[in-house]
C-alpha cells in the first residue's frame, strides 16, 4: 500500500539489491496476505520489511526472529498485526483527488438515482468509501452531496460509511484536519464554506459536514462484517484493490455487487480497472471516468 | 435492406430534405475541393499496398491552398524534420502515407469551408474527429476482417456533416451549439430540438453531392442511430461506438455533456457482435486505457495542424 507513498519508496534501504530476503519476511507476508488481501510481490517486499522495520524500532527489537514470535504468540497476535498493519497501509491520499467522479456523481448519476427513486416516501442516499484511509475522499463526497441539498437532493437523507482497515487513519478521519498538501485540489469555494481555520495553516471540516459521515474500522476481507454493509446507493473503492491478488479481489467485488442497490454504482480509482473479475457489472463511461454499474431491474439488463 | 440513397430518408418530411439538399448545393466550397478530395478518399482508404504515393502528391499539388496548408503541417517540429519540406513530394516521402493521408485530408476540409464561417470550434471539431479515426483503426484491429484504413476514414469523416451544417444553416446551427453547451446535452439532441435535424441530414446532403462512397455516406448519415443503417452495419456500429469513447475520454466537442455510455448494452454493440464474436474478449476498460495513451498523439497532431506556422 505504502508504494504510493514518496518517502517510502525513496529508501528501499532494508534490502539491496543482490541481498537475499530473509525467509522469516516472506513468512510475515502470508499472514498479513491472510489478514487483509494485500500481497507484495518479492520486488516489493522491501515495503514490507521497512514496515516491520519500523515496528521493530518502536518495540526495541532488533531480531526479526523475536518479532516473528511476537507476531504469531497467541497473547500478543491480534494486537500486533494490528499494529503493523497500520504501518503497511498508510495510503497516499487528498481531497477532489479525481473531479470528472465528482461531475459524473452530480451531474449524471445523482439525476439518475434522483429519477429512479421519485416514488419512494423517505428519499435516502447511501454512499460506502471503503477504504478511506484518512478520510479526504469521504469529505470530499460528503461536501459535494451537501452542494445538492437545495437542489436534486433537497429533503434526503444522506449517509455516508467511510471505512478502513488501518485504525490509525480511521482517528485521523474523524478528526477532518487538514495541512496544504491535502488540499491542494480543493478550491476556495470549499476551503472557506466547509473549512475552519484552526491555529498554524491546517484546516478543520465543520460540524455539519462530519455529521453526514460515520467513520469505523472494517476489513474488506472480512466476509461477515461485509455481508452486513447492504443497500448502497454508491460505493467509492478507490486506490485501494491495487495491491490484492486476483482471488482476494475478486471476493471484495462480489461482495460489493451485492451491497449494492440495484442502479448502484461503483467507482474504482481513474487508473484501476476490474479487468473481466466480474461480469455482472456493466462498465460505464462518462466523462473523465469509469464507473460499474449494478443494473437497475426495469432496465432488464441484468 | 439495400435502399438507394435518395429513398432511405428516413422520418423526414420531403420539404426538409428538400430544404436541406437545397441549402447543401448552394455551399460555395473551393471549386477543386471535390475534384481532390473525392479520388484522395478513395485512393487513401483503400488497402494500403494499392496507394499510390506518386498519385497522392499529383491529387495534393493540384490544388494551391491545400498544398500549402500540408506544406505548412508537414513543417511543424512533431514530425522532426530537420528542414522543412520543400516540395510535397518531399514530405510525403518523409511524412508517410498514414501522416499524409490525414493531413491531406484535413487540409482538404479545412480550405475547403472558409474558417470563419465554422459553428463549432475547429480544434476541437479535429481533435473530435482525427481521434475517431484513430479510435476507430483501433477498434477495428480488435475484430478479425475489418479493413483499419476504412474505418479510419470513416471516423475521420463522420461529423462532416458539421461543416455542412456551419455552412448551409449558420444561424440555426449557431443556436444549437449555443444550446447544447448551456444544457450539457449531446449535440445531436439539440440540433434535433432546435432544428428538427441532425449533422446526419446535412451530412448526408453533402456526401451526396461529393459522391462519397456508399459506406463512408452511410457512417455519416446513421453513426447516431446504427440500427437504422443497412448494408454497411459493421462499419456504421464501430464508428457510433468509437464517436462515444471519444466523447467521453477527453476527445470530445470541448464542453462537458452529461452523458453516460454503456457500450455493452448499446445496440451497436449487438450488431458488431453479430459479425464479430471476437469482440467478446476485448476488455473495454483495458482499451479506454490504450485508447487514452493515443489520445495525447492526436493532440500534438492537432496543434501540429492549427500550431503556428513554422518559419
Ligand atoms: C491509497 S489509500 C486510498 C484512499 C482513498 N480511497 C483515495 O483514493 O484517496 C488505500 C487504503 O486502503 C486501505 N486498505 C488496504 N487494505 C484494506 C483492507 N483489506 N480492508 C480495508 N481497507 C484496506 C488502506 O488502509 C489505505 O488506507
Ligand atoms: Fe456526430
Ligand atoms: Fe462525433
Amino acid at each position: 500500500m505504502t508504494s504510493g507513498n514518496p518517502s517510502v519508496l525513496a529508501k528501499p534501504a532494508v534490502i539491496k539489491a543482490g541481498e537475499s530476503i530473509d525467509p522469516v519476511f516472506r513468512q510475515i507476508r502470508d499472514i498479513v496476505y491472510k489478514a487483509c488481501g494485500i500481497f507484495q510481490l518479492d520486488e516489493k517486499l522491501y515495503l514490507l520489511v521497512d514496515g516491520c522495520g519500523r515496528r521493530m524500532k518502536q518495540l526495541g527489537l532488533t531480531n526479526s526472529r523475536d518479532y516473528w514470535n511476537l507476531l504469531t504468540a497467541q497473547s500478543s497476535r491480534d494486537a500486533e498485526l494490528r499494529h503493523l498493519l497500520n504501518e503497511l497501509t498508510i495510503g497516499e491520499t487528498s481531497l477532489f483527488r479525481s473531479q470528472p467522479q465528482i461531475d459524473a456523481l452530480r451531474k449524471v448519476i445523482l439525476p439518475e438515482i434522483a429519477g429512479e427513486k421519485i416514488k419512494q416516501i423517505t428519499k435516502r442516499l447511501r454512499i460506502w468509501s471503503a477504504g478511506c484511509s484518512t478520510g479526504e475522499e469521504s469529505y470530499t463526497l460528503a461536501m459535494n452531496m451537501l452542494e445538492e441539498t437545495e437542489g436534486l437532493l433537497k429533503g434526503w437523507t444522506i449517509e455516508i460509511l467511510a471505512t478502513d482497515l488501518n485504525d490509525r487513519s480511521v482517528e485521523t478521519a474523524k478528526a477532518g484536519v487538514y495541512g496544504d498538501y491535502a488540499l491542494r485540489s480543493t478550491t476556495d469555494y470549499f476551503k472557506r464554506k466547509y473549512f475552519t481555520p484552526l491555529d498554524g495553516k491546517k484546516l478543520q471540516v465543520q460540524p455539519e459536514v462530519k455529521k453526514l459521515i460515520t467513520f469505523s474500522r472494517l476489513n474488506l476481507q472480512d466476509d461477515s462484517k461485509m455481508l452486513f454493509m447492504k443497500g448502497m446507493d454508491l460505493i467509492f473503492c478507490c486506490n485501494v484493490l491495487i495491491y490484492f491478488d486476483g482471488p482476494s479481489k475478486s471476493k471484495v467485488i462480489n461482495h460489493f455487487f451485492s451491497n449494492l442497490n440495484f442502479g448502484g454504482y461503483f467507482f474504482l480509482g481513474t487508473s484501476e480497472s476490474l479487468l473481466k473479475l466480474n461480469d455482472q457489472f456493466h462498465l460505464v463511461h462518462f466523462p473523465g471516468a469509469m464507473a460499474y454499474w449494478k443494473p437497475s431491474l426495469k432496465s432488464g439488463k441484468l | 435492406m439495400t435502399l438507394e440513397n435518395h429513398e432511405a430518408w428516413p422520418t423526414m418530411t420531403t420539404t426538409v430534405t428538400d430544404k436541406i439538399r437545397d441549402r447543401i448545393e448552394r455551399i460555395v466550397t473551393t471549386p477543386s475541393i471535390p475534384a481532390v478530395f473525392l479520388p484522395l478518399v478513395d485512393l487513401l482508404s483503400g488497402p494500403a499496398e494499392e496507394a499510390n504515393l506518386d498519385e497522392v502528391v499529383r491529387l495534393v499539388s493540384y490544388d494551391n491552398a491545400i498544398a500549402a496548408q500540408c506544406l505548412r503541417v508537414a513543417s511543424s517540429p512533431l514530425f522532426g524534420m530537420v528542414k522543412p519540406p520543400k516540395s510535397i513530394a518531399a514530405a510525403v516521402m518523409t511524412l508517410g502515407l498514414q501522416r499524409v493521408e490525414t493531413i491531406v485530408l484535413t487540409s482538404c476540409m479545412g480550405e475547403a469551408f472558409s474558417r470563419e464561417k465554422w459553428g463549432i470550434d475547429p480544434v476541437a471539431f479535429w481533435r473530435h474527429s482525427l481521434g475517431c479515426a484513430m479510435v476507430s483503426r483501433k477498434f477495428s484491429e480488435k475484430l478479425a476482417g475489418v479493413d483499419g484504413e476504412r474505418a479510419y476514414m470513416a471516423g475521420l469523416l463522420h461529423d462532416l456533416g458539421f461543416l455542412a451544417s456551419s455552412m448551409a444553416f449558420p444561424e440555426e446551427f449557431a443556436v444549437a451549439v449555443e444550446r447544447a453547451c448551456r444544457e450539457q446535452i449531446p449535440l445531436h439532441e439539440a440540433e434535433q430540438a432546435t432544428m428538427g435535424f441532425t449533422h446526419c441530414e446535412t451530412g448526408r446532403a453533402l456526401a451526396e453531392k461529393w459522391h462519397l462512397a456508399k459506406d463512408i455516406l452511410d457512417v455519416i448519415a446513421h453513426h447516431h442511430a446504427p440500427t437504422q443503417a443497412g448494408s454497411a452495419g459493421s462499419l456504421v456500429a464501430l464508428v457510433h461506438l468509437s464517436d462515444e469513447l471519444c466523447r467521453v475520454r477527453g476527445l470530445d466537442y470541448g464542453y462537458y455533456e452529461r452523458h453516460k455510455v454503456d457500450l455493452i448494452s448499446d445496440p451497436a454493440w449487438s450488431i458488431l457482435l453479430q459479425d464479430h464474436r471476437d469482440l467478446e474478449g476485448v476488455d473495454l476498460a483495458r482499451f479506454t486505457f490504450e485508447l487514452d495513451e493515443s489520445a495525447a498523439k492526436v493532440g500534438e497532431m492537432v496543434s501540429a495542424i492549427f500550431g503556428p506556422v513554422a518559419a
